[in-house]
């Protein structure tokens, strides 16, 4: 592969390999320092990948792993407690950023590995077989980290709503 | 799908990095050709140094060798020559001894 074809290569998958590292540890910053490693690892050591099929599997694979290995390293978890999190309006439009930052912050505060599994099936939309091969984890693997992950999403959701609902009996009361 | 779904979804969706995120990976790319180069140039010193070192042993090891021959071939030139010596003394010894047998046969 030539310095040319790498840089189209960059160019090309960039905004994938950014994307699972942003939405990995809600850190820019961090973000692009794994991004730029994934692709020097591309660059140095497995270059034949990139003019193959494979390339936008490796680089999914590449990038998950790295984040996982980032924070097992580095013991990098935001350990975020659900309550310190900013309330989550679920009724507010879709485009609502108060929602989307929520969100996104609750996700990063995941363990590693559900937090990888969420990354991937709703940023990359992949399927659970794929994200199983990606993670070399058994499929049931997924699914479970799926919906207890969602799960935990949803009940933080319904809390603010629950609390929503009551604050105006609150306020009566007081 | 649900809307939280929906929701988690656009969370996640597609981000595009800074607008210098490619050329800072070129740039990173350059570090580490020159990186590269360097830590063979620092091989191939190592690997000559070796060479010369290795090189140096063998010869000494040659010389101490061929010293060791030549010292083993005096030791011996030297040991044959005194057992002929030896030989000489032990024959004069025996003549005299067996004169002196004669000369008492005699008296």
């Amino acid at each position: 592969m030539t310095k040319a074809e790498f840089e189209s290569v960059v160019r090309e998958h960039q905004g994938l390999v950014y994307s699972i590292a942003c939405n990995f540890f809600h850190n820019e910053a961090l973000a692009e320092e794994v991004a730029q490693e994934v692709f020097l690892q591309l660059y140095e050591g497995h270059r034949s990948v990139a003019t193959g099929s494979h390339c936008v599997a490796w680089l999914r694979r590449s990038t998950i792993h790295r984040c996982i290995d980032t924070v097992r390293r580095a013991s990098f978890r935001q350990e975020v407690h659900m309550d310190l999190l900013p309330e989550i309006p679920v009724d507010a439009p879709e485009t609502d950023p108060l929602l989307q930052e929520g969100l996104r912050r609750l996700i990063a505060s995941l363990p590693e590995k559900p937090r990888a599994v969420m990354v991937l099936r709703f940023g990359e939309d992949m399927d659970a077989e794929e994200i199983g091969r990606t993670l070399q984890m058994p499929v049931r693997t997924v699914w479970s980290h799926l919906q207890r992950a969602t799960a935990m999403l949803r009940e933080k959701a319904t809390r603010y709503l629950k609390e929503k609902e009551d604050e105006p009996i609150r306020a009566r009361s007081s | 799908m649900n809307q939280f779904e929906r929701d988690l979804r656009e969370s996640l969706r597609r981000r595009e990095p800074p607008a210098d995120f490619a050329a800072k990976v070129l740039a990173r790319t350059r570090d580490t050709e020159v990186r590269s180069v360097f830590s063979w140039r620092w091989l191939a010193v190592a690997a000559l140094v070796a060479l010369m070192v290795s090189g140096t042993l063998f010869i000494q090891k040659q010389q101490q060798q061929v010293e060791n021959e030549r010292s083993k071939e005096q030791l011996m030139v030297a040991l044959r020559i005194t057992g002929s010596k030896m030989k000489d003394v032990q024959d004069r010894l025996n003549a005299i001894q067996q004169r002196m047998v004669r000369l008492q046969g005699i008296q």
